[in-house]
């Protein structure tokens, strides 16, 4: 018996596949361009804002004559040294009432979309700046747009970051996120960045999925090749080599045009190359045990949709899950898949073992559940 | 028959039982089947045809079934027999969607298939060509997408990758159905090229009665029995007055009629066959034939028509199932 045959076979069945090869090629490529087109190099948008400065101390009397207001040099930077914020209006509120009526001015301004931000800066401000102990930046959006909510948080950093050179000082700022030091710089491409964990884990468990979900049911000629000296062990590893190979070309094409539109990878590329082949052998398991169980390629295709939900919504990255359900974040693949990459890219951290194995042991599980359900489903010609 | 000096037996079934559970589905086969032998295996749906053949090509675990089986001197009641096996038979679907890869040029579907049996290409394509010219599929086409081939050229590049690796035995799953009236005889006609110049003993399951003309011998089976394996001619042969057939056409032609002469004494079998025809086979057929016209002029049956001929399997096959209908209703 010749293992080699069976490969050839599937390579053969796979190329002929137009449409399938054309949805695991074709969908990486357009969402691939279509985040690194709109990102560009820089933040992902201008924002409106609006400034209210409950900042009390005149720096004239208590400090040295070269450090002016802090807050009026961090209003002028929003106002004119920004590329991402202009200053739609200030406040200066120094009492209660005022901070009351600017409040509601701004959420009435917020509201209207006549701003997109509005920033408060506490009392204590030029103070916290002048002492170098961490002032404080409370900054308010609009809940509802996900996106902006988003961009803002990491956008924010612009002026810090020019007040900071302003004033020659080296102050920190609570409100940059909690890792700030593994944040994707604002000239990259941000947006890229920030969803290339989650985007590329579920594009290519997704695709790899599909690519394999009806390798088996769909094969027509299969139950008469196993009246042949072919075993069904080989037919499930030929299938397994076959596919892998196809998703190691998509893994290059992913990490292709990932660098091509601004990869911002901290870590080792190998690394996070290995990532993507690690996480794509995860979805081919997943696709041929599907295959495996179905007894139609409708069936199949239901349970492909049905898996990918649970595998998306589950995997804890888009909605919290209730504590006695969190465990079974431990058994999905994107789980360990999107902090993997995260982990790589944003932090520079080399490949970790703990989400390499987890992935692996779950891959382990899907094939050996394939080969199982394959080995005692009823095949007759 | 090519090989009738041929004594080796290639499949040897006995005592074959079969069940699923509680549910029997084969009750007590026995049969043997030498080199180069065409079996054709018939009987209506449910019958066990298809159950039997997948005894023999290793498709039903030996939790299943019962009895001493041997194909190519092998028992599919062992596991490590059945690579062997195997490796040893050939297997043509009913369906073309079941055999080949629609997708795949004729000869590359030669390559995946040849590979399984560990042939190399060149042997595999050799192989291939000559089983094409005996199967007169056109040179043109062997490099051609499948798709763009009619129904009986895939029909007989499907018989050709059955037989790839130069199997002792062919099973055959109705091999005629899906093929128009006019190309039925040239699927049995290539069959039986195959046989005998490739000396391949095959076995075929079919509805088409019409098989029987190419079959060494046949198997006729009804709920799980096998009622019959023997040389069709024979079967005929003892029929009575050996399969001589009467077939009358009758005007207004009804149950009270046939019974009437079915009274004839001579009369031993009646089928009707259409609206006013009728066969009749009979003891003595010589001699009766003018009494029974005489007789059925006398009761006042008006005959339109008449000819004389031997019954064919198809006859066989009617008369033994109405046979063993009519013998259970008795028992019942």
């Amino acid at each position: 018996m010749n293992i080699t045959g069976l490969i050839r076979k599937e390579f053969g069945r796979i190329k002929s596949d137009k449409r399938t090869l054309i949805l695991l090629f074709f969908i990486p490529f357009i969402l691939i361009l279509i985040f690194g087109l709109t990102t560009g190099g820089g933040p992902t948008a201008f924002f409106n804002a609006a400034i209210i400065s409950r900042d009390e101390i005149s720096c004239k009397g208590d400090f040295s004559s070269d450090s002016d207001e802090y807050d009026q040099i961090f209003i002028s930077i929003v106002e004119n040294n920004c590329s991402a914020f202009g200053l739609y209006k200030s406040f200066n509120s120094t009492n209660e009432l005022e901070y009351n009526y600017s409040i509601e001015a701004c959420k009435e301004l917020l509201k209207n979309e006549l701003i997109d931000v509005f920033i408060v800066l506490p009392a204590n401000f030029s103070e916290s700046v002048k002492n170098e102990v961490d002032p404080v930046l409370i900054y308010y959006v609009d809940g509802s747009d996900l996106n902006a909510v988003n961009s803002i948080e990491v956008a924010i950093q612009e002026p810090i970051a020019l007040f900071r050179i302003e004033t020659d000082l080296l102050t920190n700022f609570t409100t940059m996120a909690p890792y700030m030091e593994f944040d994707v710089p604002f000239w990259e491409s941000q947006i890229l960045n920030y969803a290339i964990p989650i985007l590329l884990s579920m594009i290519i468990i997704g695709t790899t999925m599909n690519l394999t979900s009806l390798s088996i049911v769909a094969e027509g000629p299969l139950p008469r090749m196993l009246l042949t000296p072919a075993a069904k062990n080989e037919v499930i590893a030929s299938k397994l080599i076959a596919y892998s190979v196809i998703m190691v070309l998509q893994s290059t094409e992913i990490f292709v045009m990932t660098a091509f539109f601004g990869l911002y990878c901290l870590g080792s590329l190998f690394d996070f190359y290995l990532s993507l082949i690690v996480i794509g052998f995860c979805g081919i398991s997943m696709g041929l045990f599907i295959s495996a169980i179905s007894t139609t390629e409708q069936a199949a295709n239901q349970l492909y949709i049905m898996m990918f939900i649970i595998i998306t919504l589950f995997s804890g990255q888009f909605i919290s899950l209730a504590p006695e359900i969190r465990p079974i974040i431990y058994f999905l693949p994107l789980s360990h898949a999107t902090p993997l990459i995260t982990e790589i890219t944003l932090k520079g951290f080399s490949i970790n073992l703990k989400y390499v194995l987890s992935l692996g042991l779950i891959s382990l599980i899907f094939i050996s559940l394939a080969y199982i359900a394959y080995r005692f489903k009823k095949v007759e010609v | 028959m090519s090989s009738y000096n041929a004594v080796k037996i290639m499949v040897d079934v006995q005592n074959l039982n079969v069940a699923f559970g509680n549910k029997k589905i084969i009750h007590d086969v026995s049969f043997s089947v030498k080199k180069g032998e065409i079996i054709g295996m018939f009987g209506i749906s449910g019958a066990g045809k298809t159950t039997i053949i997948r005894v023999l090509t290793c498709q039903i675990e030996k939790k299943n079934w019962t009895g001493n089986v041997k194909v190519s001197d092998l028992t599919p009641a062992k596991k490590k027999n059945h690579s062997k096996i195997l490796a040893n038979i050939g297997y043509v679907p009913q369906l073309e969607t079941l055999n080949l890869y629609f997708d795949f040029k004729p000869m590359v579907n030669v390559d995946v298939f040849a590979s399984n049996y560990g042939m190399n290409k060149k042997e595999a394509k050799e192989i291939a060509r000559s089983l094409f010219t005996i199967l007169d599929i056109p040179e043109d086409t062997w490099d051609k997408s499948l798709k763009k081939m009619s129904g009986g050229e895939k029909k007989r590049v499907s018989m050709a990758l059955g037989l790839i690796h130069r199997p002792e035995i062919l099973f055959l799953d109705e091999p005629t159905t899906g093929v128009d009236a006019s190309k039925r005889y040239d699927i049995l006609s290539y069959l039986k090229k195959l046989n005998r110049q490739l000396n391949t003993t095959m076995f075929i399951i079919t509805h088409d009665l019409e098989a029987a003309l190419i079959c060494d011998k046949v198997a006729i089976l009804r709920e799980g029995k096998l009622l019959e394996f023997e040389v069709p001619q024979k079967l005929i042969l003892s029929l009575p007055s050996e399969g001589l057939v009467v077939r009358f056409i009758i005007e207004g032609l009804n149950n009270d009629k046939i019974n009437i002469i079915k009274k004839f004494v001579s009369v031993q079998k009646i089928i009707r066959v259409g609206n006013e025809m009728l066969e009749v086979l009979m003891n003595n057929f010589e001699e009766s034939l003018p009494k029974l016209i005489q007789y059925m002029m006398e009761k006042g049956i008006k005959i339109n028509s008449m000819s004389r001929d031997v019954a064919t399997f198809r006859r066989y096959f009617q008369l033994r199932i109405q046979e063993e209908e009519e013998k259970e209703k008795i028992l019942m």
